[in-house]
Order: C-alpha cells, then sequence, then structure tokens
C-alpha cells in the first residue's frame, strides 16, 4: 500500500474518531494542540487501524505520535 | 477488626471470579492459590494448560482449587471472539482481536469482558503501563470518565475522621496533572470506588490551598472548575471544595473557614488531590509521620475492574490487593 493510500484511509478514521471534518485534516495535524484528544480517541483510532489496515500497534507507541504523519511513519514501519 | 479483615470477611461471602494471566509466576500462582483455597475468590489460571497444569504439580499446590483455561483452546477463543464483538461499544473486529489475544493479559481482559471472569489481576511480570494500556484496549473507560486514576485506603493510627481511622485519597499513582475534567473525573470514580468496595456513603472533598477563594491563583481555579464540573455530571454525589486539607477533614475548622453549608466540609472520607506531586508527596507524609497503612493503588475508570501491583509486592500483599479487587467487582455488580 502507497503511502498516499494508507493516509487517505488514515485521515477518515481520524475525522471519525475524533468527530472532525475529513477536509480540516492534514499530515501536520498535531494530535495533541488541532485534536486536543483524549485517550478514548485514540484507543477507537488505534482499533479503527488495526481493523481496516490489517496491522498491529501499540497504544502506546500511537499515544507517542505528535502529529499524523507520525503515525502513518509508524504504520509504514509496521506493514 | 481491620478494615481489611473485613474486606476479607466480605469477598467469602460472595466469591468473585479473578483472571490470572501471569499464573506461571510463583508469588502470583502462591496468592491466587491462597485466596481460592481459603474461600475468598475462584481464582482462573489463564495460559498453556499444560505448562500451568505442571507448575502446580511441581508447585505441590491442589489443582482442583483453580480453573484452568488454556489459550491454545481454539473453541474457547472462538466463543470468546464471538462474546466479545458482539457487545455495545467494542471496537476491535476479529482478526484483530485475535491477534491481541496472542498475549494473555489481553486474552484474560476480553474474558472479563464477556462476563468469564469479574476481575483480570497482574502486574508482576507486566509493567502498570501494560496494564493500563490493555485495560483501555480491551475493556474501556467508563462513559463520561476523562481519565484513568487510583485512589489508596489509609488507615491511619490515632485519627478521628468521620470513617474512624480511614480515609480514601487519591490520586496518588497514575494521573500526573489533571485538568478540570480529569480532576472531576478522579472524584467521580473514587466516590464510585468507595461505594463499592467499602458501602460508604462518599462526602469528598477537592483540596488545594484554598478555601472558598480564601487563596487565588490558576491552580485554585483548576480545582473550584473540577468541583463545578463534578457537581454538574454527577448530581448524586457529595463532591465540594475547593477546600484546605484541615477544612476538609477536621469539623472545627470547617465550621471556621466554610461559611456555607456543605454534606463534605469538616467530615470528607475521600480527599482529592490537585496533582499527582501533591498526591505523592501526601501518601507519603500520611505513611512516614502518621504511620498508617495504605492500600492499594486502586485503578479506577474502567468499565470494570482492572487491577495492577506492584512488581516488588510480596504474595501477602498481592493476596490483599486480589481480595480487594474482587470485592469491588463483587461492589460493582450491585
Amino acid at each position: 500500500m502507497s503511502r498516499q493510500e494508507i493516509l487517505e484511509q488514515v485521515l477518515n478514521m481520524v475525522a471519525m474518531s475524533y468527530k472532525k471534518d475529513v477536509s480540516e485534516l492534514s499530515e501536520s495535524t498535531s494530535f495533541k494542540t488541532d485534536l486536543n484528544g483524549a485517550s478514548v480517541q485514540m484507543v477507537a483510532l488505534v482499533s479503527e487501524i488495526e481493523n481496516e489496515l490489517d496491522v498491529a500497534l501499540m497504544l502506546a507507541d500511537a499515544s507517542g505520535c505528535e502529529t499524523i504523519a507520525d503515525l502513518i511513519d509508524l504504520i509504514e514501519e509496521e506493514l | 477488626m481491620s478494615v481489611i479483615d473485613k474486606i476479607f470477611e466480605k469477598a467469602k461471602l460472595n466469591p468473585q471470579r479473578v483472571a490470572f494471566p501471569e499464573a506461571l509466576n510463583e508469588k502470583m500462582m502462591q496468592a491466587a492459590y491462597e485466596a481460592g483455597s481459603e474461600g475468598y475468590i475462584i481464582p482462573i489460571l489463564v495460559g498453556d494448560k499444560a505448562e500451568i497444569k505442571a507448575a502446580i504439580k511441581e508447585r505441590g499446590y491442589e489443582e482442583s482449587v483453580f480453573r484452568i483455561v488454556d489459550v491454545n483452546d481454539e473453541e474457547y477463543k472462538t466463543l470468546l471472539v464471538e462474546k466479545y464483538t458482539a457487545l455495545p461499544d467494542t471496537r476491535l473486529k476479529e482478526k484483530a482481536l485475535r491477534r491481541r489475544m496472542e498475549d494473555k493479559l489481553q486474552f484474560a481482559m476480553v474474558m472479563q469482558a464477556s462476563d468469564e471472569a469479574d476481575v483480570t489481576f497482574a502486574g508482576i511480570d507486566y509493567t502498570t503501563g501494560d496494564v493500563l494500556l490493555a485495560g483501555q484496549m480491551i475493556i474501556g473507560m467508563k462513559p463520561g470518565i476523562a481519565t484513568i486514576s487510583s485512589i489508596g485506603l489509609c488507615d491511619i493510627p490515632g485519627y478521628e475522621g468521620s470513617e474512624g481511622s480511614l480515609l480514601a485519597i487519591g490520586d496518588s499513582a497514575v494521573c500526573t496533572n489533571p485538568n478540570s475534567e480529569q480532576l472531576a473525573s478522579i472524584a467521580i470514580s473514587a466516590c464510585d470506588t468507595v461505594k463499592s468496595l467499602l458501602d460508604w456513603e462518599p462526602r469528598c472533598a477537592c483540596v488545594c490551598y484554598s478555601t472558598l477563594g480564601s487563596g487565588q491563583g490558576e491552580l485554585v481555579d483548576k480545582v473550584t472548575e473540577a468541583v463545578k464540573i463534578a457537581n454538574e455530571l454527577r448530581p448524586d454525589l457529595a463532591i465540594d471544595g475547593e477546600f484546605q486539607l484541615d477544612a476538609a477533614i477536621n469539623p472545627a475548622v470547617a465550621k471556621k473557614k466554610v461559611g456555607r453549608e456543605s454534606k463534605v466540609a469538616g467530615q470528607a472520607n475521600v480527599v482529592i488531590w490537585p496533582d499527582l506531586n501533591v498526591g505523592n508527596v501526601a501518601v507519603k507524609l500520611i505513611q512516614q509521620f502518621g504511620h498508617a497503612d495504605a492500600y492499594g493503588p486502586m485503578l479506577q475508570g474502567f468499565k470494570k475492574v482492572v487491577c495492577d501491583c506492584s512488581r516488588s509486592a510480596p504474595v501477602s500483599e498481592l493476596k490483599g490487593n486480589i481480595v480487594i479487587s474482587a470485592v469491588r467487582a463483587a461492589g460493582e455488580k450491585r
């Protein structure tokens, strides 16, 4: 799967988990400052990624991601 | 009778099923065996059946005390997957769930979520972080709760508070620097925890360096705001503040400093610290100068009771924490 394909899917999943419009999101979106998310939302996102992209992620690693780009890097490593 | 003896007695009346994903650990197996053979819990050992059976035999335990769940039993695994994925608000689908269930801790938590066990007890080989993260992924957080946290139960010689020598305090272990919303969650969870464990009518004080505006600043505002949020979310609970510690637990001081009606001031049985710096220092003060026994930390905020223990815990402490978590689980079912 290309990075672009992963990005598109992840942006949709982030939009769903954090209840945002996908048009507001990009690779540089920060989980902390832009999304202001709680751990519940990260759990939802990790579950969704595991379900749809068939990859195992550590919640701790995902929670350590500053931006969506960092998360994509992590997924690419695991795929 | 000490509080811990009372909790042990209570456990015996309604023994709960406790899953042990670290069954092969020698201390853990001994604690599970003692708690099981003395009738406090029904211990379920989760792992490779042959390995567990061999360890039981080698260590000279009576096998009939335990239930053994084999993580390699595909039929049982399939049953768990079906039960778990059918639950409302579970997010993991079959494939992802099965992958996570390769890990014994998460396997045990899937059992718990699917009502095949009442408690998951771990933390001697797994780290606290492992337990907290697995708990969030598999068990999930209670609706409306913004953070996982913990409380401790202190038995303080010579202290004559509204529950005798006992005082529940939180959070001294988990949530580092809560914002107002998280602080409100800690207070709400703490009330629910003491209700389920001790049958107390909680009177919960959020403390800091100010009593109802006697001091000012953002550190105070955070606590005032937390009280407001907690009262909006759970008007059924007596959560009040901001108070200084003495105004929270001492009726004479409360009378002087708190110039309004309060169900909590002067008679709090639950005290919530503003952050982990205060919480950790406070519990050490209570232990060092007050010579108190402190039980816990008891994790709270999950949909079901998740329990972690110290990696250096002796068997007696493990057993105490196992029984406490079982009584909480029984209390939450009511």
